[in-house]
């Protein structure tokens, strides 16, 4: 028996069989958001018609804010739920959509196909997107009147999500 | 029907592997010459049902039967005939099925082709592979079963294979050359194993033990080679290798092989190095599991992963259990192996294949622990981070640089002990090779350090090795053999030396290449519209028009360019976005135009509602040579495997 | 960074007062003939450039080493350099406008580390725990220097051409090496 190879056989072994056991516990495609807990970067963008809309930095109610695009699935699925989100909590919080690398023409056929929650926000050069580090759509964004914000949801957005997010600052 | 044909032919295998491990040990142990008897027999059998079980598949494939579960998820009947065929490969199924196969083929060779002496090994050899195949069997039948029935109602149509394999032919030669490669490390594995539980690795089995690591690694070679060129050719970014997970998964076990084919001609020539060189075999066949489980149990990022599957933790356990037996198995027996008293003289060639093993040990360690590091540090930081290609660049280069002076250094070193004279001699000669070689680079244009510096120690190198390739043929020469002789007999008699020369040669091809054409790449931008030109380098491209056409299982919208260098017309290229229905974003296909110096590399960006089209051409030289240089290293590699012949008399 | 018309921000607030939270409306800009500030408000970076602006090829080739270092973040291993996707080719511009302002590549690194994390740097910052990922390799070196160092240095007699093994199946081949050494 040699015990060097054994232990050091052992030692290199049982990390590399622990970590890549540990990693079955995590999600390689979710990424946590640092700017959750943060002031939100502010902006001011304009809709499809030319209206603006401006997040400022510490807005009157709080704010959803989702990044879409017509061409995803999963906003598609989102769609519904956005609807009766922005129903419910109409004159209580305010739900911006900011769409991501899309088509004008698009986006006027997707929203007058299947409602509108919100503004539809072009993003021309995406950088809201980016300075709120959008990996994807759909993500959501959920601003405090005090400009913080407090969640950030990446995928489709659960009724149950939304409810338990938005009673908690209401 | 098929469901079930295909799913008792795997059973069947799934029983032959569990009576075979038994037997076979058993036949090892006791010396068996019946035992071992049966053990070929049900190696044979192994091999005819895993190839069977993939004929159904393939059968169920073409015939559209979806009434198969792995039919109806990746087949079409939009999809053409070869694809059809290929899509066996395509998902995660599939491919465990097809891993099944090439086991099969390599386990019924390898107990074919050594059927007659080593008995001594050969029985713990087969009961290792039919250890594996168990595993692999009972993947097949059970949790990644690609012949379970589709659950009613069975679908008409199905979705077709993933988009990126129905772009590039490459995509069909591309993965079954990996898995050659991956899978058959699995039989050195096995010998390396034989060899420690016998006690002994005698040069009888070392031969076979080295040929039976060359084929995988030529296969390997040539797999790695043709996905960097499929990257290259498919995905649009205009590089070839981009250090992603599953390109360090098959980086690994090729770097370690290469080691251990190394370390084997010392074990030859010296007798030492003969522990080690059986655990960086061992090592290989570790990384080719560790890799596949990275690949297919989605706990890393990466382009071509499979998605999240429960075949993950089984993976896991069966690196586990591959981890701790091997570790337990040295323990046990790694004493009697090293028994050879060495003297390395460090100045001399044994002195260099020892760096040379450490530098690409040190060289799998790094690419290892960037490819898991965001693993690591997720579980102790709670933190996702990225490693990627600058961090491996910068790791590597040194590393690169290492290996291309060891090569000039190492062959042009005597053998022993050698006098400081000798040794100073032996290095000085091919100096002004490498002077001529940095001279050239600097006339070529070649300014920044590292290129005059590959192009120095290339030069050295391929001195070097031209003189050491040839030595025998000058010899023959000077003996007054006619040329057409002195080829035949350097050919037959010393074919794994020359085949040396060659995998270097080709390797020092492959250096310089990939040298050149990372320092020397241009590239450029447009948004054109009809009519619009744009150059680079000495190219003018003139945008003409973009055609949508529709094909059955995909719209591909292609532009059209004129090109034109100098003045010279050379036709027209068309980069192209093609979308399929299964998919939201389009998948580009660049245009390449390949000469023998350069390419020029066009991809659309973006088609523009006006008609405009956005498009970035990239002008990279000596891409052709990247590949042709891993085409010359994998013929090397082939004639290592040739058996030398005896001369008829005793050579003088 | 953009700059912003004041009589613009001015309008933009009465309207907020106006319409609510989130709401203007266009006419009052129409009314002024300006264009809507459009984009991000609050500051890309607080602090002033770190270098001197940037033009010509000395713009474009910083660009491509520094965009080489951040992540694509919608394509899976590849640089923003070499992704000819949208967002990476709107994150190169953004990265190219703060390198022209002279921004430096610390700074511009840390931008985007703030809204997307650490993961979109493509190589890890050298500190901390990622320490381990920089040294470990350089200490497999070292390790493996020692060992060859301490394997030389004990030189024993030279015999193993003959002591290698005894098995007598091995002297055919044995024959074989001897001819090619001695040949």
């Amino acid at each position: 028996m040699n015990r060097v190879a054994l232990i050091l056989g052992a030692l290199l072994v049982l990390p590399l069989l622990i970590f890549l056991a540990i990693s079955f516990r995590y999600d390689p495609r979710a990424i946590d958001s640092p700017l959750v807990g943060k002031a939100a970067p502010t902006f001011s963008l304009a809709d499809l018609d030319g209206h603006v809309y401006q997040l400022p930095e510490s807005p009157a109610r709080p704010v959803v804010i989702n990044f879409w695009a017509t061409w995803c699935q999963p906003c598609i699925v989102e769609h519904p739920v956005l609807l009766a989100g922005a129903r419910r909590y109409a004159g209580r919080v305010d739900f911006l959509g900011i769409v991501y690398q899309d088509k004008p023409q698009l986006i006027r056929e997707f929203v007058a196909q299947r409602g509108a929650w919100g503004p539809s926000l072009l993003d021309p050069g995406s950088e809201v997107a980016i300075a709120y580090g959008v990996y994807g759509a759909p993500e959501t964004f959920v601003v405090s009147t005090d400009g913080t914000i407090v969640e950030r949801i990446t995928g489709v957005v659960t009724p149950q999500a939304l409810e338990q997010i938005l009673g908690g600052l209401l | 029907m098929i469901s079930n044909l295909g799913s008792g032919l795997v059973l069947l295998s799934l029983l032959v592997c569990a009576i075979g491990i038994p037997v076979a040990y058993g036949a090892g142990a006791r010396r068996s010459l019946r035992g071992l008897e049966l053990s070929k027999r049900l190696a044979y059998l192994f091999g005819g049902l895993m190839v069977l079980a993939n004929l159904v598949m393939v059968y169920a494939l073409v015939a559209h039967d979806f009434s198969v579960s792995y039919v109806a998820q990746v087949g079409s009947r939009a999809t053409p005939l070869v694809i059809t065929i290929v899509s066996l490969w395509s998902s995660l199924e599939g491919s465990i099925l097809f891993w099944g196969f090439v086991l099969g083929l390599f386990t019924a060779a390898f107990a074919y082709l050594q059927r007659q002496g080593h008995e001594h090994y050969l029985g713990y050899s087969l009961g290792t592979l039919f250890a594996i195949g168990l595993f692999f069997s009972y993947l097949i039948a059970g949790p990644a079963n690609p012949f379970a029935p589709t659950p009613p109602p069975v679908p008409t149509d199905g979705p077709g294979p993933n988009a990126l394999l129905q772009n590039h032919i490459l995509m069909i030669v591309h993965p079954p050359m990996l898995y050659l490669g991956y899978v058959g490390m699995s039989v050195p594995f096995a010998m390396a194993v034989a060899a420690l539980l016998r006690g002994q690795l005698g040069a009888t089995w070392l031969k076979p033990l080295r040929n039976w690591l060359l084929v995988p690694t030529g296969f390997l070679t040539l797999g790695i080679m043709l996905g960097g060129w499929w990257s290259y050719e498919v995905l649009g970014w205009g590089g070839y290798w981009a250090w992603d997970p599953v390109e360090n998964a098959s980086f690994l076990p090729w770097l370690t092989a290469i080691a251990a084919l190394h370390s084997a001609i010392v074990m030859q020539r010296r007798g030492s190095l003969k522990a080690w060189t059986t655990i960086l075999v061992m090592i290989t066949f570790l990384l080719t599991i560790l890799g596949t489980f990275l690949t297919r149990s989605g706990v890393v990022n990466s382009v071509h992963s499979f998605t999240q599957s429960p075949i993950g933790p089984l993976f896991l356990t069966f690196l586990g259990i591959c981890l701790f037996g091997v570790v337990i198995l040295l323990a046990l027996r790694v004493d009697t192996l090293v028994s050879e008293p060495s003297e390395d003289a460090l100045f001399a060639r044994e002195g260099a294949f020892l760096l040379n093993n450490l530098l690409l040990v040190a060289f799998t360690f790094t690419v290892l622990i960037g490819t898991i590091f965001p693993i690591v540090a997720e579980a102790v930081r709670d933190v996702k981070v990225s490693v990627g290609e600058p961090y491996f660049n910068r790791m590597a280069v040194p590393i690169c640089f290492g290996l291309l002076m060891l090569m000039g250094i190492g062959p042009a070193l005597p053998w022993g002990r050698a006098s400081a004279a000798e040794i100073r001699r032996a290095l000085l000669t091919p100096v002004p090779a490498a002077l001529l070689a940095v001279g050239l680079t600097a006339l070529l244009g070649g300014r920044d350090l590292g290129i005059l510096l590959t192009g120095a120690m290339a030069g050295y190198a391929l001195w070097v090795t031209g003189a050491r390739g040839t030595e025998a043929m000058r010899r023959r020469r000077a003996r007054g053999d006619s040329p057409g002789d002195v080829a035949r007999k350097s050919l037959l008699r010393s074919p794994r030396l020359l085949g040396a020369y060659v995998v270097h040669f080709g390797v020092i091809v492959t250096f310089v290449s990939i040298a050149v054409s990372s320092t020397f790449q241009t590239s450029e931008e447009a948004v054109l519209a009809p009519g619009q030109e744009f150059a680079i380098a000495d190219y003018s491209l003139t945008f003409k028009e973009v055609r949508v056409e529709q094909e059955p299982h995909r719209v591909a919208r292609k532009a059209t360019l004129a090109v034109n260098n100098s003045g010279r017309d050379l036709g027209t290229l068309q980069p192209a976005m093609n979308h399929y229905p299964t998919m939201q974003e389009p998948i580009g296909t660049p245009a390449v135009r390949t000469s023998l110096t350069h390419d020029l590399y066009l991809t659309m960006m973006e088609v523009l509602p006006d008609g405009r089209v956005g498009i970035r051409a990239i002008v990279t030289p000596a891409v052709l040579w990247i590949w042709i240089g891993v085409l010359i290293m994998s013929a090397g590699i082939g004639l290592c495997l040739v058996s030398p012949v005896a001369p008829k008399k005793a050579a003088a | 960074m953009r700059p912003r018309h004041p009589i613009a921000v001015l309008v933009l607030l009465l309207s907020v007062a106006v319409a609510g939270t989130g709401t203007a409306q266009d006419p009052a800009y129409d009314a002024l003939g300006l264009r809507p500030p459009l984009g991000l408000d609050s500051p890309k970076l607080d602090e002033p450039p770190a270098e001197t602006p940037l033009e010509g090829d000395e713009l474009d080739r910083r660009t491509e080493e520094i965009t080489s270092l951040i992540r694509c973040p919608v394509c899976q291993g590849l640089s923003v350099a070499d992704s000819p996707t949208d967002l990476a080719l709107a994150m190169k511009a953004e990265a190219r406008q703060l390198i022209a302002a002279g921004y430096s590549e610390d700074q511009i690194l840390s931008y985007f580390e703030r809204s997307y994390g650490e993961f979109i740097r493509l190589s890890p910052r050298a500190e901390g725990f990622n320490l381990l990922v920089w040294l470990a390799p350089i200490l497999a070196v070292l390790v493996g220097v020692w060992l060859v160092a301490t394997r030389v240095r004990t030189p024993r007699s030279a015999t193993e051409e003959t002591s290698v093994e005894s098995d007598p199946e091995l002297e055919p081949y044995l024959e074989i090496v001897r001819r090619e050494v001695g040949s």
